[in-house]
């Protein structure tokens, strides 16, 4: 009798303890839901602003830092996105077409004929948020404060580079520079960002270190209006006097009323919120998950609304990089004969989907770029010739590679391009041939042996081995390094991949301490025909040779392969005197690429592409392949000038 | 005077010397990692950054004056203490200047809340489950709930936690899918309802798994209760079978699971770091996760001194306590 009670009367109590802890969010999600549904129906975000009245932005990660708005302080507050929404700068390079924009700046900056002096005209009519008047005391103060701070971003550039700054007026800045420099403007164009203005009224008398300008007086078209104190969403309102601030002057759009940054997490759960309609634009999936999102979600879609989909024009390429201080990586033989083993067409279709173009130039085959570098090269790609050993040359550029994706693409049931030309500019120019045996024959030449499994032998008669070092979350690179895991295996080559997480990644390729790499990032162009400046050639110089065990990052180089090559040298000598916009920096470019492939300084596979996915559900005008207005890189600073072109979809 | 001196006073020195052997462990073990938050700092830099060569070793210099890292690491040593006696951790390296205490004071009420209540009901769960299962063991209900649990167990958390995930936040969109509330924190209904509808996925997808590890714990060591001899003499006497459970079986299978729940709250201070990414909730188990990667000195100091004390704290308490929980340990 007892022990039945007992049972009974356990279990009820458990079943209303379970109904009452279950009821109770159900009750709250009901009520969440009414609370924040408004006009735009039910929702689920974190901020109660009617859905339609809020743009919903995929926040790339969950920020360390919230609250603070010193973009000034190096690995302190986040600046994806927020960067544009409530900052400014002079001038922008639109990273889709390359157009120059003149933001705060009236127009291009003139330089002295020594180029140690350059004048800017000032935009008029530029308001910060709280109705002062953006002048040139504030470029003035901004770089002042910049180069007396030790330790903000471009402090040390300022410190070294300018030796006076001036107003002689209300919109005219004066710079005296230290030394010639024709492209010191670009501290001042954003690529992904650069010098942000400070407004003199709000920053003079604090310190610069440690003053969080929060909330911040904006000089963008919004105002920081609340943020997750744990840093997995900020929200941001248009400022009514959006016309006064550079996005509304230039593009005389107002944009959303509400703009949300959120990190919902990985993969997964941003295919569920946008499918949710609590997205409207994210950063990047992976090819599954992206299939996966637009099959269930008809209102979403990437920037070709068909195969391709994917956005593939941002300014970065993917390769295999070889440590070139460590043999036999230091013999271009040896780098040839593993890009020779390489089946590039293999490795876009069956690894990244078919969807990213080829290139056989570390430089992205954007339309931009394809006019300035790579057709103009094609015919010296054509004619570059090889010698493979015993007197046999051969010619490794193959222009056909477009044409097979396409076939591969057409047979996968995808739509492409009928013409040559609309084939090249889906997939790229070309890129080298597969030719294993061609391949054989450079080691062979150089004294590799195979043993009697059909395995290659170092020189010295030891198996050859090769460790790869890729992060998986950045998920093309790691795939194409899986991807020439199994080529160079079948090749005779035993190969293993090593997975780390980004950091430790980004540590061993600075430091040497790596065979090869599945990588991107350490060469990157900007929208124009100069690859000079940012993290293009000047720091490969030999002047920065970094040893193994070194940080690159710490000696200025992004030279993490560790090669020494006199006569590229010599280029981008020959480049750091002359202006970015003179003609003869293309023809030294395109001498530094011919130097870059003879030598294979690093085996280029893919341009970048991403799965930048909009949904249409809430908001439209976002840009697409049909209407290419801006770039649809939001996270970068020139994004600013993206989200005035969104209007409400109508209902 | 006789149980400070004798019981008390020891354990407390003990106390104090786990926690400073910790620390200072704590101290030496990320400066002897190949990363380094100043040439992190470097990289983040150089790879969004038009950066010039000739500037960085300028800027090297300036970061590591900012970020407190000039000196000897004997130097450094003592200025942490120096500041950590004033409840000053110091800046987070990783996000900068923001005071690793602000860091810690902004997410750990969301991992103590969440993983502390889970924990507790687990426990509780778990061990009144389990004990009853081990007493009514032929009863078909008893091979159900084992059955279930058995089963629930071994599945990995991470699956587990995806599944509620996609069948509550996408299937049926009943929850949110970030966050540990909505709108501004106040003292509202509709505030604490929405605390509780963004924690319920992550508290359900802790509280199976724990009470299902206590539960088979439990009702092994109650199996081996309800053989002695005191329950079966009670049995035998007709005492009622609620005092058996609770009063004979239960205590008596207490004590180890005593020393588990004061261990694993003490360890509630590490965070839950597949919870904080599968569901996007708040907690410290991230910011651990990141100040790892970054090699943010002062965030991982600060994160693992609050769970060396909060493990040190609860394995003091359970010794200062264990005399009153079981009659058979005695002060001498």
């Amino acid at each position: 009798m007892a022990g039945s009670t007992t049972r009974r009367a356990f279990l009820r109590g458990i079943i209303a303890a379970g109904s009452g802890l279950a009821i109770v969010p159900l009750l709250g999600a009901t009520t969440a839901a009414a609370q924040v549904g408004g006009g735009g129906g039910a929702s689920q975000l974190p901020v109660n602003v009617p859905r339609d009245q809020v743009y919903v932005v995929d926040q790339i990660f969950r920020y360390s830092v919230a609250n603070n708005f010193n973009l000034f302080v190096p690995n302190g507050p986040p600046n994806p996105t927020r960067q544009g929404l409530v900052f400014d700068t002079l001038w922008y390079l639109d990273q889709d077409n390359g157009q120059w924009i003149n933001s705060l700046a009236a127009d291009k900056p003139s330089y002295s004929p020594d180029w140690t002096q350059m004048t800017v005209p000032l935009r008029q009519g530029v308001y910060w948020s709280d109705g002062v008047e953006f002048t040139s005391d504030d470029v003035v103060f901004t770089v002042q404060s910049i180069q007396s701070t030790p330790g903000l971003f471009f402090s040390a550039e300022m410190k070294l580079y300018v030796k006076d700054v001036s107003a002689p007026d209300k919109y005219t800045v004066v710079f005296t520079l230290n030394e010639p420099n024709p492209r010191f403007h670009m501290y001042f164009t954003t690529r992904y960002n650069a010098v942000y203005m400070m407004a003199k009224h709000v920053w003079q008398g604090q310190n610069l270190q440690t003053f969080t300008n929060s909330p911040p007086v904006s000089l963008g078209a919004y105002v920081a209006q609340d943020a997750d104190p744990n840093g997995y969403w900020e929200l941001f309102k248009l400022r009514d006097d959006w016309q006064r601030a550079t996005p509304g002057i230039i593009t005389g759009q107002a944009g959303p009323p509400y703009l949300l940054t959120i990190f919902y997490g990985g993969g997964q759960q941003k295919v569920i919120a946008m499918a949710r309609h609590d997205l409207d634009v994210l950063f990047d999936l992976d090819f599954e998950a992206f299939k996966a999102l637009t099959d269930g979600t008809p209102t979403a879609r990437s920037w070709f609304s068909d195969f391709p989909w994917a956005y593939t024009n941002e300014l970065d390429t993917r390769y295999f990089g070889f440590n070139q201080a460590t043999p036999p990586y230091d013999n271009k033989d040896v780098r040839w004969a593993l890009a020779l083993a390489t089946d590039i067409v293999g490795l876009d279709t069956n690894y990244v989907g078919g969807v990213a173009k080829v290139t056989p130039i570390p430089i992205p085959a954007s339309p931009l770029h394809m006019g300035l570098y790579h057709v103009p090269m094609e015919p010296w790609l054509q004619s570059l010739t090889i010698d493979v050993g015993n007197g046999e040359t051969f010619q490794p550029y193959d222009p056909d590679i477009p044409n097979r994706i396409a076939a591969w693409a057409q047979q996968q049931g995808y739509s492409v391009p009928s013409d040559p030309d609309g084939i090249r500019q889906r997939f790229g120019i070309g890129s080298w041939k597969y030719a294993p045996d061609m391949a054989a024959k450079l080691l062979l030449k150089n004294g590799f042996t195979k043993d009697s499994n059909g395995m290659w032998l170092l020189p010295d008669g030891t198996p050859w081995k090769i460790t790869f070092i890729a992060a998986p979350d950045e998920n093309d690179a790691y795939r194409l390094a899986l991807g020439a895991q199994d080529q160079w295996k079948s090749f005779g080559i035993d190969v293993q991949v090593d997975s780390l997480e980004r950091t430790p990644f980004g540590t061993r390729q600075n430091t040497g301490d790596f065979v090869a790499t599945s990588s991107w990032g350490q060469f990157q162009v900007n929208a124009t025909a100069d690859i000079w400046g940012g993290t293009g050639l000047s720091s490969l110089h030999s002047k920065f040779f970094t040893p193994v065990g070194q940080s690159t990052a710490g000696n200025g180089s992004n030279n993490i392969w560790r090669f020494k090559l006199p006569e590229l040298d010599s280029v981008i000598d020959q480049m750091s005197k002359l202006p970015p916009d003179d003609p003869q920096v293309l023809d030294l470019g395109r001498q530094a690429m011919q130097l870059w492939v003879s030598n294979m300084l690093t085996l280029t596979t893919l341009s970048f592409k991403k799965f930048i996915t909009q949904d249409t559900q809430y908001w439209r005008g976002f840009p697409t392949a049909e209407n290419p207005t801006r770039q649809p890189l939001y996270w970068f600073m020139g994004g600013r000038f993206t989200f005035p072109l969104l209007t409400p979809t109508p209902r | 005077m006789s149980f400070l001196r004798s019981y008390a006073l020891p354990r407390l020195v003990q106390w104090a010397v786990v926690i400073l052997v910790g620390a200072t462990v704590t101290f030496i073990i990320p400066r002897l990692l190949p990363t380094d938050p100043v040439e992190q700092t470097l990289n983040r830099v150089s790879s969004t950054t038009v950066t010039d060569p000739r500037a960085v070793e300028s800027f090297r210099n300036a970061i590591r004056d900012l970020y407190g890292l000039q000196g000897t690491p004997l130097e450094q040593y003592l200025r942490f203490w120096s500041r950590l006696i004033h409840g000053d951790l110091g800046p987070s390296l990783g996000a900068f200047p923001t005071p690793v205490t602000q860091i810690i004071r902004d997410g750990l009420p969301w991992t103590v809340g969440l993983l502390g209540s889970t924990l507790i009901l687990s426990w509780i769960l778990g061990l009144v489950l389990g004990t009853l299962a081990a007493y009514f063991s032929s009863a078909r209900w008893s091979h159900v709930l084992a059955g279930v649990l058995v089963t629930i167990y071994p599945v990995p958390y991470f699956i587990l936690a995806l599944v509620l995930v996609m069948v509550f936040a996408y299937y049926i969109p009943l929850f949110p899918l970030v966050g540990g509330a909505s709108g501004q924190a106040s003292l509202s209904l509709a505030y604490f309802a929405s605390i509780l509808q963004h924690s319920f996925l992550p508290a359900v997808s802790l509280l199976l798994g724990g009470t299902a590890f206590r539960f088979i714990i439990a009702r092994a060591l109650a199996g081996g209760v309800i053989a002695s001899d005191p329950v079966v003499y009670a049995e035998v006497a007709g005492l009622p079978k609620r005092r058996i459970i609770f009063g004979y079986i239960l205590r008596n299978s207490l004590l180890p699971q005593v020393t588990d729940l004061a261990l694993a709250l003490g360890a509630l201070f590490e965070g839950a770091l597949i919870t904080e990414f599968v569901f996007s909730y708040p907690g410290i188990g991230y910011r651990l996760y990141t100040a790892i990667l970054q090699s943010d000195f002062n965030m991982i100091m600060g994160v693992t001194i609050f769970s060396i004390v909060g493990i040190a704290t609860a394995a003091l308490l359970i010794d200062l306590l264990y005399p009153l929980v079981d009659p058979r340990v005695r002060y001498r």
